[in-house]
């Protein structure tokens, strides 16, 4: 009986400091994802302020240098695009990110911007574009700093959160 | 995917049915209008149609399919390719090229700066006029225009009326100058191609066939175009469409003064009428171009009416 009480501790407590630690490692790759993100919005940027490249065109040429996290998503953006099956942008965007962007680490809030910043491209004209652009890349930028400051206070709380939660409930059931 | 199927891309989902269902021969489609809250409209075979839901042609507008405001924005969205930003440029003149060479012109509210239209937003009213190549229209013209003693061409005036073909027939004129015939080896052309419709380039690439040895100045305006190629490509024949402002006639000097040759075209309907317009008619005095060749739609789009000398001496004249 003994034993199985204490191969029960050890199991809850193996899952629970797995659960902190997949926690904490989430935040990290969240702070990884935005700046993958911010990077490759710049780079958006600059393909539609120096070369007035059309969406469908930027976004592939972005999707070819995005990482394995982003690429089917910039892929397949670029894609339904042109199909022009008869989506708005807005639409295509939303969908995309809601479908594809299922492997990263970005919370709801993420997406929410991601979305809207997808509403504000494609009909206006240059320079309220790049304005959008600029404006969505402040707002990554002000988010990767606010989480890089915390990110290892609370990476910390949540690996030893885990631990010790695994040990109170082992102590309460024991 | 063929011309058809390529075209139909850039309307909203509901259009793209009704075009889809529509059995027209798309050689002979000139114009299909987009007006915000107004019926449907074509222009097949130099005549006006209504164009119902269920794709059938009719003269009663009201039985027409009804344009709403979010089709044109659909609409929009796919002639741009998502990206209005794009073609601020082309939005600033009022048209859009599309792949194929089509023109699509749009109106709405503009938005001003500095006296200068700076954007159009609202777009409301889409006019797609259809671009279709005649090759070997400029046949029966091409004879009079070679100068035998010298080895070249004269200086050309192509006069007509506007929709009847003299952009079609320039770039005819073109493609056989630049691709040689029988009666001269190819030479090199310059275009000056202020509003894409000679050879409708589509990012950077000619749609339509302009021949071998062209070089093609994209969206420039004509006067600082033609002394640009004189200078960087050393063209033997400068080709532009539409002449008239102080600018071009500068320009046109200065052209025929560096030993090129210019075929150019002009909205008029004789000679008479180009003499009696005030910048045009000085050079029609001044007897600078050689040939004139003057058309009209009297049978159909792109009739040759008559070719004159520099003296207004009849070269030719089409029967009846």
């Amino acid at each position: 009986m003994l034993a199985i009480k204490i191969i029960g501790c050890v199991l809850v407590i193996a899952s629970s400091t797995a659960m902190g630690f997949f926690f904490s490692n989430e935040m990290k790759c969240r702070v990884d994802n935005l700046k993958e993100l911010k990077k490759l919005i710049v780079l958006l940027r600059g393909d539609i302020r120096y070369a007035s490249t059309p969406l469908p065109e930027a976004i592939s040429s972005i999707a070819r240098r995005s990482p394995e996290d982003f690429k089917t998503f910039f892929q397949s953006t670029s894609q339904k695009l042109q199909e022009r099956s008869g989506q708005t942008f807005a639409e295509i965007w939303k969908d995309a990110v809601n479908k594809e962007l299922a492997e990263t680490s970005f919370t709801k809030k993420d997406k929410l911007h991601l979305i809207g910043f997808g509403e504000n491209l494609g009909y206006l004209d240059k320079d309220m574009q790049i304005n959008t652009l600029d404006l969505y890349i402040t707002q990554l930028e002000e988010e990767i700093t606010e989480t890089s400051k915390t990110v290892k206070e609370k990476a910390y709380l949540y690996n030893s959160l885990g631990i010790m939660a695994g040990i109170f409930i082992s102590i309460v059931m024991f | 995917m063929n011309a058809k199927d390529e075209l139909l891309k850039i309307f909203s989902l509901n259009l793209r049915t009704i075009f889809g269902k529509l059995s027209i021969d798309y050689d002979r489609l000139q114009e299909i209008r987009l007006r915000i809250n107004a019926p449907l409209l074509i222009i097949y075979e130099n005549r006006e149609y209504f164009v119902t839901d269920e794709a059938k042609l009719v003269d009663n507008p009201s039985l027409a399919a009804f344009i709403t405001k979010n089709e044109i924005r659909e609409t929009m969205e796919y002639i741009s390719n998502y990206s209005l930003y794009a073609f601020e440029e082309e939005i600033r003149q009022g048209f859009i090229t599309i792949n194929g060479g089509h023109r699509i012109g749009i109106a709405g509210k503009t938005i001003l700066e500095q006296d200068s239209v700076k954007w159009i937003k609202h777009i409301s009213f889409i006019n797609i006029r259809l671009a279709h190549q005649v090759k070997g229209c400029a046949v029966p013209v091409l004879p009079y225009l070679i100068n035998e003693d010298a080895g070249g061409i004269y200086h050309t005036l192509i006069i007509s009326p506007p929709r009847c073909g003299k952009t079609t027939i320039l770039r005819d004129l073109i493609r056989m100058l630049s691709n040689g015939s029988k009666y001269q080896a190819g030479m090199s052309v310059g275009v000056v191609d202020e509003r894409s419709e000679i050879a409708a380039c589509y990012m950077g690439t000619p749609q339509n066939e302009v021949g071998i040895r062209t070089d093609v100045l994209d969206c420039c305006p004509k006067a600082k175009g033609m002394m640009m190629l004189i200078r960087s490509m050393s063209p033997q024949i400068i080709a532009v469409d539409e002449i008239g402002s102080t600018e071009d006639l500068e320009a046109i000097d200065y052209v025929i003064g560096c030993g090129c040759k210019l075929i150019a075209t002009v909205h008029g309907s004789s000679i008479e009428d180009i003499r009696s317009k005030p910048i045009l008619g000085e050079l029609v005095k001044k007897q600078l171009f050689e040939r004139y060749v003057v058309m009209s739609n009297r049978k159909g789009v792109g009739h040759l009416e008559e070719i004159y000398d520099a003296f207004g001496k009849l070269l030719y004249r089409m029967d009846g």
